[in-house]
């Protein structure tokens, strides 16, 4: 299978789970608890089915609206704030939700609405606030359906790609190496003595 | 070598799905002389194809078709979900067996006992041990011990817990049985990319195919049994990988898809005779649908643990498996280890921003535990179907509905302080359990064994109560969920079924 082919492959399967997850929100979204074991639930599953975004945030926009892209950009970043992480992974993360809301009504609705929320909220574009009121704004429209989506979609974008890893100190698949057999899988030296 | 039977041959046994169940039933069966044709619905990967990477194995070895409603975690290959377990094997309690009689009635949950005890079960479970290679039994060496289950450990002792081992893992310790010993490289649902872990793919598979009894047909699509106007199944209707039709006579029918396939399959069957499914006159099929009560729990230790690295569950707590009413609820559960990709962490923790970022900071300094618990069987939990909606083989798209019983509740706030606490003991900060995790991946009970008709879908051995060569053969014969993670206890009843149906046929009743 060709590269591009493979990479189409991906995108239907991720396409088709970040669909499922979303009918699981819009279905519960009245019901607090029940949401939030589905959510788990759905969760679970997502960390089996990833694709790794790597495009980069000048592709990210083109032909897209670059004022939803900069806002999304923003609450990705804001979501899960890596120093050490270049905004161009976080773009990379938003290109991709992008893409697959193209092709995905019920996505695409979410992200017109979240923006819109986000920047309606203080009369200002998200984008133009500074970073106390932009957390202030996140934090009063953490419960809406919406910002758990968009969060899910962040989550499972950004911590599949292998710039993030080097980050978290998480060093990728180690079949290719032999294994830990050889190399730390017992390693551990801070337990008390007699562990 | 490999046979091939024609499909108006009505001598052959059908079994559909080639996973624990399936693939181990067949097997066993060939190993008696008796012919069997396995139609599995999935593509038959080799080892090449195994990637340790869970997101492109997801697409590999999921089954990734349409579903509705509460989320479920299977597999559309040959091996089934025995390519993506964890390989942890734990015996079943005597106790568990016998959930109605032990736990009494429980509001809202309809409890059974099974029909068969933990001493009926014993010498199956030796064999599917020996089978698997199953670490510290029949004189194979316990598991190696990874950080996270050395953490365990100091945890566990701790807590004044007493029971915690590193063995009953199907993973070779050592070589055994044509397949290498583990070498550590961690997250096993990928699947083994050296075949340390058990999986019918490369076990029972080709020692069937060695004995010239069995056939493997892949990308066989089973959607309909037929039966004759006397109530026997007689042929089972499949679609091919090019989409073709194809009828196989069958002289009996075992049935292993997993539980959501599993009921389709017999929903889909339904006719004039079996107007609401085949093997559905107590009204039990799909209903009663468990999947254990499972959570994780994380907390940030003050050094390296470096879970990713090794196996991903390596080590199990017995001490609460118990059934000690005076904590509040009924049955019990198990603790184990376990090890999560980074995306899975962060859902996991859940939460946003600073915290969240800095929990995920901490990826290798990361403890984490694991709990499968005990969940009483509820009518209203089951695998339903959408008429309307049709999926690539025109089969109704399943509808799946799950909640928790207040039971499984109560286990999860005992459960939660227990593991918070474990992890706290050694220095964890930030700990955190996530009711839910996991949801969909031991599936159970779908198609239960009874003693009474009335009260289940098959018999003792697995057999459909209103059609005697017609059996269930995975998870959806249990008739109660136990504690423990369900693969040994299929594996051991497929051998047990296997015997059953070899005596059958040997006295012409099949």
């Amino acid at each position: 299978m060709t590269v591009s082919g493979l990479a189409s492959v991906k995108f239907i399967i991720w396409s088709m789970v970040i669909r499922s997850l979303y009918a699981e929100f819009y279905m519960t979204s009245n019901k607090t608890t029940r949401r939030r074991f589905i959510v788990a639930t759905v969760s679970a599953g997502l960390g089996l089915s990833l694709i790794r975004i790597s495009s980069a945030w000048a592709q990210a926009t083109s032909g897209q609206s670059p004022q939803l892209a900069s806002t999304l950009g923003r609450m990705a970043r804001l979501l899960y704030p890596h120093a050490s992480v270049p905004d161009s992974v976080y773009a990379g993360v938003v290109d991709g939700i992008m893409t697959a809301a193209a092709e995905d009504p019920q996505m695409s609705a979410t992200l017109d609405l979240a923006a819109s929320q986000l920047d309606q909220a203080r009369g200002t574009d998200f984008f133009q606030l500074d970073e106390a009121s932009q957390l202030a704004v996140m934090t009063k429209l953490q419960q809406q359906p919406f910002f758990e989506a968009i969060r899910f979609q962040v989550l499972a974008r950004l911590y599949s790609n292998p710039e993030v890893w080097k980050v978290i100190n998480y060093p990728g698949p180690s079949v290719q190496l032999g294994g830990y057999v050889d190399r730390g899988f017992n390693d551990i030296d801070w337990l008390p003595e007699g562990a | 070598m490999a046979k091939q039977y024609a499909l108006d041959d009505a001598s052959v046994v059908v079994v559909v799905g080639s996973g624990a169940g399936g693939g181990t039933l067949a097997n066993e069966l060939a190993q008696k002389g008796i012919d069997v044709v396995c139609l599995e619905a999935g593509k038959r990967l080799t080892l090449a194809d195994v990637v340790n990477d869970p997101a492109l194995m997801m697409e590999k070895l999921g089954w990734n078709d349409p579903r509705k409603g509460t989320p479920v975690y299977t597999c559309k290959t040959v091996g089934g979900t025995t390519m993506r377990w964890s390989g942890i094997t734990p015996r079943f309690q005597a106790h568990e067996f016998k959930a109605l009689s032990t736990y009494g009635q429980m509001d809202g949950a309809s409890l059974i006992d099974w029909p068969i005890t933990l001493e009926e079960l014993e010498p199956y479970y030796s064999r599917a041990e020996y089978k698997m290679g199953v670490s510290g039994t029949h004189g194979m060496p316990p598991s190696a011990e990874t950080n996270n289950y050395k953490l365990l450990r100091v945890g566990a002792k701790n807590m004044g817990y007493k029971e915690f081992t590193s063995a009953r893992t199907a993973i070779n310790p050592v070589a055994r049985d044509g397949r290498p010993a583990c070498r550590q490289i961690g997250f096993c649902h990928s699947g083994c990319a050296i075949g340390a872990k058990w999986s019918t793919l490369y076990t029972e598979v080709p020692k069937a195919e060695s004995t010239g009894h069995f056939e493997l047909r892949t990308e066989a699509m089973v959607v309909k049994i037929n039966h004759t106007d006397d109530g026997r199944v007689s042929s089972v209707m499949y679609y091919d990988s090019e989409g073709a039709l194809h009828e196989q006579k069958a002289r009996a029918v075992c049935v292993a898809g997993n539980v959501v396939e599993t009921t389709r399959l017999l929903h889909n069957s339904s006719s004039n005779l079996f107007p609401d499914g085949l093997a559905n006159s107590s009204g039990h099929l799909g209903r009663n649908y468990t999947r254990h009560l499972m959570f994780s729990t994380f907390a940030i230790m003050p050094g390296e643990v470096n879970f990713h690295r090794g196996t991903r569950q390596s080590g199990l707590l017995f001490d609460e498996q118990y059934h000690k009413p005076e904590r509040g609820f009924a049955g019990g559960y198990l603790i184990e280890t376990v090890a999560t990709d980074p995306v899975s962490v962060a859902a996991f923790v859940g939460g946003w921003g600073e915290s969240a970022a800095e929990y995920m900071e901490n990826y290798t300094r990361l403890g984490a535990t694991w709990v499968t618990g005990e969940d009483p069987p509820q009518s209203s939990n089951r695998i339903a179907f959408d008429d309307k909606e049709r999926d690539q083989y025109g089969l109704p798209v399943p509808v799946l509905t799950y909640d928790f019983h207040a039971n499984s509740l109560a286990m999860f706030e005992h459960g939660k302080k227990q593991c918070e606490s474990l992890l706290e003991s050694v220095g964890g900060r930030r700990a955190v359990s996530t009711l839910g995790v996991g949801g969909g991946c031991h599936n159970m009970g779908v198609a239960r064994m009874s003693v009474k008709p009335d009260d289940g879908v098959t018999n003792k051995w697995g057999q459909a109560h209103d059609i005697k060569n017609l059996f269930v053969s995975d998870g959806s014969l249990f008739s109660t969920s136990a504690a423990g993670n369900p693969t040994l206890t299929i594996v051991a009843l497929a051998i047990r079924q296997a015997e059953h149906v070899a005596d059958r046929m040997a006295r012409h009743e099949l």
